[in-house]
């Protein structure tokens, strides 16, 4: 994990200190918490959750009275979103709307630094439309306002909302590289009856790396380390890369795009990854200790590629770990073994006599695994 | 010829004490790299595998003329030690390490462009030019030298694709690992032009994955009157959308970041496409074909 996205009731106490406004609101934990909440109804009622997609999945929801609220709080934190149950919810008075708004910085790879992005038409449907205006800032003390300015006459026409537009880039700017973030996005940003801008939602992503001059990165990320999945945990504890996915070829690779060259080759033969499984940060017993042990006990993972190719990693020290772990494996899922690059004649000779094949190719070893496990099938 | 690295390298390590350091000046001695200077704050005087250690980069600069800087130092000092060497006048930079913040990386990157330096990382094994010069820790025997142009945003994976290349009789002019970070010294665009600016470099193979934008500036290329054939392998096909692949830039977060947008942009381009690693050495093939055929 390199960024972590954080809640929206953390990304707005982020926007607040920045003097963006935001609706009034209250972050609510307990039932008692929502029976006695203050916030003036009609109410939005939205689960505070690190995951996308929420508004879409039901995580977001309007309350007339004190028993819809006490109803929606109920409901909400009994959901799950993307695996990941809600820290709290979030209570927010209902804004009068007269348009949505887009406004967000990031990081962009080909401006090397950060993009300011506007679009007069925000809301749900952002990704629908045209791609928003961009203005490629880099560093952000490159911001200039007059630049914007520009930039933004031909595709924003009300000259107030273009001047606050402007004021909160730059703020939104500040926020973004005072706390280390990749990404802080307003969407929608309200422009509500008589002209104000309240930022309705807030996505900020927290660099990880930044984690040992952050203080506040790294309690998020201590924080999420606590809701993960288990074995997610123990993979990051144990420097692995794990990503599960759908299909039944459990994968064991070393660096992260020759993992994916693997994936793309075990569906060129015809069947599907079961993970994305990078041990190159531990390739060590206890790295591929895990690694087996995992895809062992995964049901859907019906046998098991390992493909590792040596450039500083010395394969017969790979052979002799895998040949140890193999003689005491318990599993009867096939296992197909693929060890190329530095050393590999000695790891070859090293996994014969221990009764192993060595295939000489990716793709030799791909076949053979997917065969092995169609053969089990039928 | 090649790009940025040449048989007059004359190479210094940042961080020569260190663990990477040490075990880097022996390796780069193999691979007939000169190493004529170390620089370790506090240690200038000592020597290590016989090569003279300086406490700054400047004092390491003008007693030996050194033209090209690996730096191995951790991601929390790594700022300050590529703004030292880039404000010493080192023109060649290569910053291997991960877990960079990027806000550093936004700063190296802007103080490389202010300098005219070329800088190579973060999150990448280097640069190398084969049968030259090596200025990282990428495994030699994968390299061979010839008239390939390689650009690689994994490292991983550049390492078994030019040994397949090398296999195959396609060796290289040089091999840039652009690196897996979201921000980048040399980018994409950049690597492209240095390569369409190398009299040597018949053909450029380009090794991407999902993520990021960079992969579009290869087709913008590509589409130019005069551009060298190109040859591009894409991994990640199978991967989900929002799911983090490994690197830092390696996940789908719009559609334009999907292998699919970004093969059928490189195809429309004109890219000959590997759909996998193991079409990878007939479509390099394929482009340097073209490269030898005059144009119709």
């Amino acid at each position: 994990m390199h960024f972590m996205l954080v809640t929206e009731a953390q990304g707005k106490a982020l926007l607040r200190a920045a003097a963006i406004a935001t609706p009034s609101s209250q972050e609510l934990r307990s039932l008692d918490e929502a029976r006695t909440c203050r916030i003036e109804l009609p109410v939005a009622v939205k689960a505070q959750v690190a995951a996308g997609g929420r508004g879409k999945a039901g995580g977001i929801r309007k309350a007339n009275s004190p028993a819809e609220l006490e109803n929606a709080f109920d409901a909400i934190m009994g959901m799950r979103f993307a695996g990941e149950a809600p820290s709290s919810v979030l209570v927010e008075s209902w804004l009068d709307i007269e348009r949505e708004l887009y406004l967000a910085v990031a990081i962009d790879s080909r401006v090397g630094g950060f993009n300011v992005l506007y679009s007069p038409r925000g809301g749900v449907t952002i990704e629908d439309g045209p791609p928003p205006l961009s203005y490629p800032v880099g560093l952000a003390r490159n911001f200039r306002a007059h630049a914007f300015r520009a930039l933004l006459a031909p595709v924003e026409s009300d000259p107030k909302v273009r001047e606050r537009v402007i004021s909160i880039a730059r703020r939104l700017l500040d926020i973004a590289q005072a706390n280390e973030c990749t990404t802080v996005e307003i969407n929608p940003l309200v422009v509500a009856r008589g002209g104000a801008l309240i930022a309705a939602d807030a996505k900020v992503v927290l660099d990880e790396a930044a984690a040992f001059r952050k203080a506040a990165t790294a309690s998020a990320i201590a924080a999420s380390r606590d809701r993960a999945e288990r074995e997610i945990r123990l993979c990051e504890e144990a420097s692995l890369m794990l990503v599960w996915l759908d299909g039944e070829i459990g994968l064991i690779s070393g660096g992260a795009g020759m993992t994916m060259a693997a994936m793309d080759a075990i569906d060129g033969a015809g069947a599907q990854p079961a993970c994305f499984l990078d041990v190159s940060g531990n390739p060590t017993p206890a790295g591929f200790g895990l690694a087996f042990d995992l895809l062992d006990r995964a049901p859907n993972v019906k046998g098991i590629l390992v493909s590792m190719f040596g450039g500083g990693l010395h394969t017969d020290r790979v052979a002799k770990t895998l040949v140890e772990l193999l003689a005491r494996r318990t599993s009867s899922k096939p296992v197909t073994l693929r060890l190329n690059g530095t050393r590999s004649d000695l790891a070859t000779t090293i996994l014969r006599d221990a009764g192993h094949r060595n295939h000489a190719t990716l793709e030799a070893a791909v076949t053979d695994i997917v065969k092995q496990v169609g053969e089990a099938r039928s | 010829m090649s790009i940025l690295l040449d048989a007059d390298a004359r190479v210094l390590i940042v961080g020569i004490t260190g663990k990477f350091g040490t075990f880097s000046v022996k390796d780069l001695a193999q691979s007939q790299t000169r190493v004529v200077a170390g620089v370790a704050p506090g240690r200038g005087g000592q020597t290590i595998e016989g090569v003279p250690v300086f406490s700054s980069v400047a004092a390491a600069m003008k007693e030996t003329h050194a033209n090209a800087a690996l730096i191995y130092v951790p991601a929390a000092v790594a700022l300050d030690a590529v703004l030292e060497t880039i404000e010493a006048g080192c023109p060649l930079i290569a910053y291997p390490g991960d877990g960079l913040p990027v806000l550093d990386a936004m700063e190296m990157r802007a103080a490389a462009l202010e300098h005219g330096a070329h800088l190579v990382g973060p999150n990448s094994p280097g640069l190398i030019s084969p049968g030259k010069a090596k200025l990282g820790f990428m495994p030699s025997f994968c390299y061979a030298p010839g008239p390939i142009g390689v650009i690689s945003r994994s490292g991983s994976l550049s390492y078994e694709a030019c040994f397949r290349l090398s296999s195959a009789g396609l060796g290289q002019t040089s091999v840039i690992g652009i690196g897996g970070d979201p921000v980048r010294g040399v980018n994409a665009a950049e690597a492209i032009a240095l390569f369409h600016g190398d009299p040597d470099t018949r053909a450029i193979v380009y090794l991407g994955e999902i993520g990021g934008s960079e992969e579009y500036a290869l087709a913008e290329y590509a589409g130019r009157p005069d551009a060298k054939p190109s040859a591009a392998l894409l991994v990640g096909r199978t991967a989900p959308a929002g799911k983090k692949m490994g690197h830092a830039a390696a996940m789908i977060g719009s559609y334009a970041e999907s292998w699919a947008a970004k093969v059928e942009a490189l195809d429309r381009a004109g890219v000959v496409i590997a759909r996998d690693l193991d079409g990878l050495a007939a479509a390099a093939a394929a482009a340097l074909a073209r490269a030898m055929k005059p144009a119709a």
